[in-house]
């Protein structure tokens, strides 16, 4: 119905006494890469676990795909295709590599306690299919070869890579990435930006919440900038530069030179 | 135990290990050790149990042998005073008792870690004091006999000979059970749960209901277990299932490996042979032993004793294959 996969509408989160996020109003088109940025402390992450529905909002709407999604829980998101990673990776350090993106899956099979406990004929349908798509995902990010090792076991780089995996595996059609370009090297950012190109070109959205500005500057078509709870600026990468409030708040500080 | 070695002698183990468990209830082998044999059984299906919500979700319950007693109860209760027949007194009881867990599970897995030990600690002990104090029912602290045996059509497990296959029978089919949800989408979800709620319900794991499930999954074996105790024994009391039962049980998950479904057996066959065998004249002091017990495993070992000697054996094992 409408070309926006995710829109806010006066959403507003309160924490105690304390404003987090102020009325923000925002629209992320289909298909694209948009960013969400600000100094530490603006409400980025507040924005991003409204989305995906960590916490509930004070006030306003989130609509996903037009539809009101205020007050579902965040696995129901995860299954009608809201995926999100975390800031730190957050794998499951109790299986490895592959069954970490295999759990990815859950969203997308059914078959539950009684088929599993008598292997019925339903369980192992979809378990060749949950580990033929797990093994695709790990593919795709570059992961195929580690399949079989402790997920933490891997360095940083490759943990944050197996998290965007695993966020995939739930086959999503919108993907939140907090900070997924934190603790990288300048290799592994160059990698992960072209990850994200591939991510959209397989008709995914993705909207992340970044610190690292070229990052940023070079992958996002729409950039939201919020500081203190408010919106005070959104556009792409040449009007967020000029804009004089932006450079004021945010970038005259962190983005010198 | 299937899973480790993956090679054809696993194949041979398996066939010796069952060779060996269906000779041992014969008097010139091991007969002598069945009742003991017995208990270890019924222990591994409680324990197997507590494996799946302790070790692979993560979830404390320190109220499981009040599981154990209301499957106990139910069937005794049924089969004894109203004459039902056993094996639908001890479905009806399993069924109860799971619907039960399930019932308690949705209020208190709000609740998490110390807080969630302390509402399961709780609750089995106001259970085990109904057992005492619902005396018109349950016969109170002294319990009640003149339980009938199970039998099938015209075979009645009426010797421990015979109610030893009965109970393994069982036990390992709820061993099966509980390994092959643990290598299925379910386990994942559990083991999900254990190792990060956010990131859980983040890929679509209903956390809650999950936990919910399990507990009471953990609950059926529990009851199924003590269903079989009363048929057994043809007598039941509280005393069985009171708190320090709960703790025991605990100590079984944890020697065995809490994570570990086969380690069930030797948890519970390693306390058993304590209380039973070593520990007979030490009365009360028991509990200091399993409380050291528990320490040390928890401080040394923390994956269990089973999965730490599986480990030192699958060491030796690659180290002497390579000197050859």
């Amino acid at each position: 119905m409408s070309e926006y996969i995710l829109q806010t509408k006066g959403l507003s989160k309160i924490f105690g006494g304390l404003v987090a996020l102020d009325k923000i109003d925002m629209e992320i088109e289909k298909g694209r890469i948009s960013a969400i940025i600000g100094p530490n402390g603006a409400g980025k992450t507040t924005l991003f676990n409204l989305i995906a529905g960590v916490y509930s909002a004070t006030s306003g709407e989130i609509l996903f795909q037009g539809m009101r999604v205020n007050s579902m829980p965040a696995h129901r998101r995860a299954s009608i295709g809201v995926a999100r990673t975390f800031q730190h990776a957050l794998l499951f350090g109790n299986m490895t590599v592959l069954e970490n993106v295999m759990t990815g899956q859950h969203p997308r099979s059914q078959y539950g306690f009684l088929e599993a406990a008598f292997r019925l004929p339903k369980s192992y349908r979809e378990e060749r299919k949950i580990s033929l798509e797990a093994i695709k995902y790990l593919n795709l990010v570059g992961l195929g070869m580690d399949k079989d090792k402790e997920a933490l076991s891997l360095p940083l780089g490759r943990q944050k890579l197996l998290a965007i995996a695993r966020a995939l595996a739930t086959e999503p059609k919108l993907l939140l990435l907090d900070e997924p370009g934190a603790g990288l090297t300048t290799l592994e950012k160059r990698a992960l930006s072209d990850l994200i190109r591939r991510i959209i070109d397989m008709g995914i959205t993705v909207l992340l919440v970044e610190h690292d500005m070229p990052l940023v500057m070079g992958l996002a078509e729409k950039i939201i900038v919020l500081d203190s709870g408010q919106k005070i600026a959104e556009g792409d990468a040449n009007q967020i530069q000029k804009d004089e409030r932006v450079i004021a708040v945010y970038l005259g500080e962190e983005v010198e030179g | 135990m299937f899973g480790f070695v993956k090679n054809k002698w696993i194949y041979f183990l398996v066939g010796a290990l069952l060779a060996v468990m269906v000779l041992i209830p014969f008097d010139w082998f091991m007969g002598k050790y069945n009742t003991l044999l017995i208990f270890i059984g019924l222990n591994t299906m409680v324990t197997v149990g507590l494996c799946l919500l302790m070790g692979y979700t993560g979830q404390v319950s320190l109220g499981q042998a009040a599981y154990y007693g209301i499957g106990a109860y139910i069937s005794a209760i049924l089969s004894k005073t109203y004459g039902v027949n056993p094996w639908l007194a001890m479905l009806i009881a399993a069924i109860v008792t799971g619907a039960f867990a399930y019932g308690i599970g949705y209020l208190i897995f709000r609740l998490k870690g110390n807080y969630l030990a302390m509402a399961t600690l709780g609750l089995g002990l106001i259970i085990w004091i109904l057992f005492r104090q619902l005396s018109e029912i349950t016969g109170g602290p002294d319990g009640m006999g003149g339980i009938p045996y199970l039998s099938i059509g015209g075979f009645g497990f009426y010797t421990t000979f015979k109610r030893y296959y009965l109970v393994w029978f069982f036990c390992l089919a709820l061993l099966l059970i509980s390994q092959n949800i643990v290598r299925s989408r379910t386990g994942r979800a559990l083991r999900a749960i254990h190792g990060s709620e956010d990131a859980a319900e983040s890929i679509g794991i209903n956390v809650a209901q999950f936990k919910v499930k399990i507990f009471a999954l953990s609950a059926v074996f529990a009851s199924i277990a003590g269903s079989l105790f009363v048929h057994h024994l043809r007598f039941v009391s509280p005393q069985p299932f009171g708190f320090l039962a709960s703790v025991k049980l605990v100590v079984m998950a944890v020697i065995g490996g809490l994570a570990s479904i086969w380690g069930a057996i030797f948890g519970a066959a390693t306390t058993n042979i304590l209380s039973d065998e070593l520990l007979l004249g030490f009365g009360e002091l028991d509990t200091i032993v399993y409380g050291l017990i528990l320490m040390l495993v928890m401080i040394f070992m923390p994956q269990g004793l089973f999965v730490k000697l599986k480990e030192i054996i699958v060491q030796w094992r690659s180290k002497t294959t390579q000197k050859v």
